[in-house]
């Protein structure tokens, strides 16, 4: 159960969860960008259905079937950095941002997605309380199963 | 042994040995197990070692890492093929 991942250095709390993943791919960064930023392609791999106003505080919507998620374009770097936030209705919003490097014969695309501050802050906030004496039910399960995990 | 680290802020070793009805050894033993599953930190401070219990919901976090890590893979590879068979296509 690892909580950080390979970059910390660019981990803004280590309290707060990260994912981030990357690939690489035979096209150049104009090629990538254009997967990114335009609907009709965020259709080909993302959802079926992706509404995107490529611009900063532009909206995104992206749908599959009856999983919708809503958000907003915070970062438009040409060919660099997409970045937005998105959240499905009722859950906590995280923050998804695309880094795209030129390599010789490609580009590395690098995608990392956080909980949002308020989200992670949200999350903080209940788990002190909970340490402060309050039994939360999650640190009361934790409890249960590392008694049985240790003592048993 | 997690619910006298919860109550008890920080800790030592030998502290929580003599809240508890087990050996110093036993405890060093537990506390390495919860360190090496991320769930107790350690700081030093002077000659002692003092644990604190992370006072996180680790379970929904390290869940939610292996979910959305799953899900990026997965459509970063799509992405990948969507992109390679355009190029190709261009060529």
């Amino acid at each position: 159960m690892k909580l950080r991942n390979e970059a910390p250095a660019r981990q803004p709390d280590e309290k707060t969860p990260w994912v981030e993943r990357e690939t690489l791919v035979e096209a150049s960064p104009d090629e990538v960008w254009e997967a990114l930023t335009d609907e009709d392609r965020l259709e080909e791999w993302l959802a079926p259905d992706v509404e995107l106003d490529p611009t900063e505080g532009g909206e995104i919507v992206v749908r599959d079937g009856e999983d919708e998620r809503f958000g907003t374009v915070e970062t438009v770097e040409e060919a660099e950095r997409f970045a937005f936030t998105w959240s499905r209705p009722g859950e906590d919003e995280s923050f998804v941002e695309f880094t795209i490097e030129a390599l010789p014969g490609g580009s590395r695309v690098t995608v990392v997605e956080t909980p949002t501050r308020s989200a992670a802050s949200n999350t903080a906030a209940g788990s002190t309380a909970m340490a402060a004496g309050g039994w939360g039910p999650r640190l009361a399960r934790l409890q249960r199963s590392m008694r049985f995990a240790l003592v048993a | 042994m997690v619910e006298t680290l919860a109550r008890g802020g920080t800790v030592t070793a030998s502290g929580l040995a003599d809240q508890l009805p087990i050996t110093r050894q036993a405890v060093a033993k537990h506390l390495s197990a919860l360190r090496g599953a991320d769930l107790v930190t350690s700081t030093r401070v002077g000659r002692e070692t003092r644990y604190e219990l992370r006072p996180q919901p680790l379970d929904e976090a390290a869940q939610w890492i292996q979910t959305v890590s799953a899900e990026w893979d997965d459509r970063l590879d799509s992405l990948r093929r969507s992109i390679e068979k355009r190029a190709g296509r261009s060529k």
